[in-house]
């Protein structure tokens, strides 16, 4: 009988000794991307870098100077008695917080910091578009981003203004949604706030533009038809009321509009 | 002085003969103008008595009085700053001893009240005499709740009617007025108020009150309580933050003239419930703008008040002095858009006013709870000049 010894041969497929080389040069080749990446923002940075520090440094010392010179002039102001000479001529009393002399030191301080915040921008500028080959400057997005920012603040400035305008209106006015009035106007005010800083950053496009329009839109729709609908004998009989108060505006009234109230204020 | 002389040129040269008296008339319908001319012509002898006035002459009335026009006006229901310039020119240029100011509805005003306001001047050297009117318990609130307490406590006057409708001045208050209404109008604000009482005892010139009996009130053309109550207590308040320098010193109120006129009954209801819901409306709503203003103890005190029943809703008067008080404090810190402050008093305006008219429906005569409202003035008035030189701290 013969034995039958089966051998094992070597498949004759793919160089399994190639396989290393390639994962190695895949890894090599990965490593190097991520060096170069490495290499570029850290080259960035340190180009950025004094920038920066210069920002920093500017509007602190100018801060400093503000605060010295601020406190200089008060010093100054209130040896000479600026206020009771100004109250003297004007003939009105100031509160401590709100005296000429604070409102001068105020302004000072604030000229001095805007001055170290514009002198430290045009140094970031300089370092920024001396140290990188990038087209990108970063000046007009930052000058957009402060616009944006004092948009925002003057934004909600006249929202809290006209919500509480509102708001003291309609409780004079024995109006029970008053709050809900009130809180309608300040969103709306928010809204458009929003929708233009949005605008002035150049996000979103024309979704923002789209979106903003067809909400505004919307509400003040809302609003005019159930003003409208809702209110519409009030409005023509106070419409009617205006046109004879202006027809008797020449004769003095000695008694009070109000049918049945003997009250009279003054 | 006035820039513009507003003594036509064409008067005769016996109408530019001195007088004793001249009565200035603001601008009235022509009726109530007829009316007053009557009653002037009863008051004053001719040829002693000149009438300065804004109003044609009417064509159908003959009378004695020496008339000479002054540029007219539109009627309104308070003197215009111009007013007092044209009164105070006159005077100068007829060297009159006194000067009678009538505004609208003079003509219901007693021939006896108008020889009083005259004499008071004349004969007895006062510098400002004011009439003290005879109203009804419900008329003339704004100076009952707020005009009379504040400026007896903070100008330590006795004038009941500290904004009158009618003066009678001396040449030198004249002169002092006109200065005043130039100022405001050369500020461009024509629709401001001036103060008679609160300049005269700036000055230091005499004050006394005299009897005037009834008389109709004129009112705004707009009644509605916003606007009249922003209007005359803005004014008040920003004439008390200029004279802060007088007030503060301590002074003793001057005797007065007490009245002996009866006011009359009161004529007719008043929707106190209406008034007491437009409160219980604020406090629910204006909470987080009256804590700028009020201290939290005051607040305490108003939400006290109005879980209180309509028909017996009261405001006690130590709280009523505080917070007109606190109010007239962010006036001056401009704590607040002061249009918004001003609106945001209303209702508290409207609370006193329900607490007053409760109080006299109860059998308490108007004048007695209103003399109490004034004493709470008074004796408050160290928590007022406290928070006027230290105004962040809440004195309790």
């Amino acid at each position: 009988m013969q034995t039958v010894v089966s051998t094992t041969t070597q498949p004759t497929g793919p160089n399994l000794a190639a396989l290393p080389t390639y994962s190695e040069d895949i890894w090599h080749h990965m490593s190097d991307a991520l060096h170069q990446s490495i290499y570029r923002v850290l080259t960035l940075l340190i180009a950025v870098l004094p920038g920066i520090l210069a920002f920093f440094v500017a509007l602190v010392i100018f801060a400093v100077a503000g605060a010295a010179i601020s406190w200089i002039l008060r010093r100054c102001l209130t040896w000479v008695k600026f206020d009771l000479r100004i109250a003297r001529k004007g003939g009105t009393d100031w509160a401590p917080t709100t005296s000429p002399t604070e409102l001068l030191a105020r302004v000072s301080f604030w000229t001095c910091v805007l001055l170290g915040l514009i002198i430290g921008v045009s140094a970031f500028d300089t370092s920024y578009s001396t140290g990188t080959a990038l087209p990108i400057s970063l000046l007009p997005y930052l000058t957009h981003a402060v616009g944006a920012a004092l948009l925002l603040v003057a934004g909600i400035l006249i929202a809290r203004f006209l919500a509480r305008s509102v708001l003291i209106s309609a409780v004079n006015a024995q109006l029970q949604y008053a709050r809900f009035l009130s809180l309608g106007v300040k969103w709306l005010v928010l809204v458009l706030t929003a929708a233009m800083v949005l605008d002035h950053l150049e996000v979103g496009g024309n979704i923002v533009e789209l979106a903003f329009g067809i909400l505004f839109g919307g509400i003040v729709l809302t609003l005019s038809l159930a003003v409208g609908l809702g209110s519409r004998d009030l409005v023509s009989r106070s419409l009617e009321s205006r046109v004879e108060h202006n027809n008797e505006r020449a004769h003095i009234p000695e008694e009070p509009a109000g049918a049945g109230s003997s009250i009279r204020h003054f | 002085m006035a820039t513009a002389n507003p003594i036509p040129d064409e008067t005769s040269v016996a109408d530019q003969a001195a007088a004793d008296l001249v009565v200035f008339v603001t601008a009235m319908p022509a009726e109530q103008f007829k009316g007053l001319l009557i009653n002037l012509e009863a008051a004053f002898p001719a040829g002693s008595t000149l009438v300065a006035s804004q109003n044609p002459l009417p064509a159908d009335v003959a009378t004695h009085l020496r008339i000479i026009q002054t540029p007219q006006a539109n009627p309104l229901w308070m003197f215009k700053p111009g007013d007092f310039i044209e009164a105070a020119q006159c005077g100068s240029d007829y060297g009159t001893k006194a000067i009678l100011m009538l505004g609208p509805g003079a003509d219901s005003l007693g021939t006896p009240a108008l020889r009083d306001l005259a004499d008071t001047v004349l004969s007895v050297s006062i510098d400002l005499a004011v009439p003290y009117y005879a109203l009804a318990p419900h008329a003339g609130l704004i100076n009952s709740a707020i005009l009379y307490p504040l400026t007896r406590a903070v100008f330590a006057s006795r004038v009941r009617f500290p904004l009158p409708i009618d003066l009678g001045l001396s040449p030198r208050m004249a002169q002092r007025l006109a200065g005043v209404a130039q100022r405001i109008a050369a500020s461009g604000q024509d629709d401001s108020l001036v103060w008679p009482v609160n300049e005269a005892v700036a000055a230091g010139f005499i004050v006394d009150q005299v009897d005037a009996g009834s008389r109709t009130m004129p009112q705004p053309s707009d009644q509605d309580v916003n606007s009249i109550l922003a209007l005359v207590t803005g004014s008040l308040f920003a004439d008390i933050e200029e004279k802060a320098a007088l007030w503060q010193r301590p002074r003793r109120a001057p005797p007065i003239r007490k009245a002996t006129t009866e006011a009359p009954d009161s004529d007719g209801t008043a929707d106190v419930a209406r008034m007491v819901a437009a409160f219980r409306l604020a406090t629910d709503n204006l909470q987080e703008i009256w804590s700028l203003v009020l201290p939290p103890n005051s607040l305490l005190m108003l939400k006290r008040c109005s879980v209180l029943d309509a028909t017996e809703f009261r405001m006690p008067d130590n709280l009523w002095a505080r917070i007109v008080y606190d109010f007239l404090i962010a006036y001056r810190l401009r704590t607040m858009n002061r249009g918004h402050l001003l609106g945001a008093l209303i209702p508290l305006y409207l609370a006193w006013v329900a607490g007053h008219i409760n109080t006299i429906a109860s059998g308490t005569p108007a004048e007695r709870h209103i003399e109490a409202v004034a004493a709470a003035f008074e004796a408050d008035k160290p928590y007022l000049v406290a928070r006027w030189r230290w105004p962040d701290r809440f004195n309790s």
